[in-house]
């Protein structure tokens, strides 16, 4: 897997990654496209990790900016 | 603006590229250097239709001439990405634009990768183009800062393609035959 912008982020990052990955074969395409609760524990730990680091490194406004101008693909109905 | 395109054809099924697709920028991939970090900012499951939603983050660091060094001001780039997968109609769409340098420079790449129409089973085609855009006072300035991206952008491509490549066939020893894998889906669903 790739590195996290963060390295001290990599471990955390890992660990979701994995799960994600094993998720996606083994479940998602196979038609179980219910998201996991065990990656989505890791996920949080990871993305509490990254958030601030983003933020202390100034990228997470630059993000936000982002989302507000896309690129979005379409109009999801979710949420 | 300028406009690179480009596609090409891997030998593996879309269900394997798709999974390896999530692996793009590893260690097996000695081509793409430029690609330094990549992070999941967010990632959801839409909830009718099953399609994966991710937004990444791709942090990159590349040479770039002195001349272009002086207006950007940093080798660090930044590029947000937001991709979906649609597991009913086998396609995944990753649409990503550049965060960093955005005033001067604008970077709208689409990559999508599909059943090949001539082997949906074995193959899988991938396309990319990408609009690249310049702003400022002068044109001609514009117009060289356009080329030396769109030359650059075709470069990383081509590697990004090589590298690729290496990411699938690893997988493939990795991770098993993932063909049979299919197949024996195929059969039980």
């Amino acid at each position: 897997m790739s590195a996290s912008l963060a390295p001290e982020c990599s471990e955390a990052k890992e660990r979701y990654d994995t799960c994600f990955i094993n998720w996606y074969s083994e479940k998602y395409l196979r038609g179980q496209t219910k998201p996991s609760k065990e990656c989505e524990e890791l996920f949080e730990i990871y993305k509490t990790c990254l958030n601030k680091a983003l933020k202390e490194k100034g990228i997470y406004d630059m993000i936000e900016e982002a989302r507000k101008t896309g690129p979005e693909i379409r109009a999801t109905s979710k949420r | 603006m300028k406009v690179f395109e480009s596609s090409c054809t891997f030998d593996y099924p879309w269900r394997s590229v798709s999974v390896a697709n999530w692996r793009k920028y590893c260690a097996w991939n000695t081509q793409s250097t430029h690609v330094v970090a990549v992070d999941t900012l967010s990632r959801s499951v839409d909830v009718p239709t099953g399609i994966l939603r991710t937004e990444r983050l791709i942090t990159c660091k590349q040479n770039v001439p002195r001349w272009l060094m002086k207006l950007v001001g940093s080798e660090v780039s930044y590029v947000r990405e937001v991709s979906e997968v649609d597991p009913i109609n086998q396609t995944v769409v990753m649409r990503s634009t550049n965060l960093t340098g955005s005033s001067l420079l604008s970077v709208q790449e689409t990559v999508i990768y599909a059943p090949h129409p001539e082997a949906p089973m074995d193959k899988t085609l991938f396309t990319q183009d990408a609009q690249i855009t310049a702003y400022g006072a002068f044109t001609r300035l514009c117009n060289t800062i356009e080329d030396w991206s769109v030359e650059r952008f075709g470069q990383n491509a081509q590697k990004g393609r090589i590298g690729f490549e290496a990411v699938l066939e690893m997988s493939k020893k990795a991770f098993g035959d993932m063909k049979h894998d299919r197949v024996e889906e195929a059969r039980t669903r």
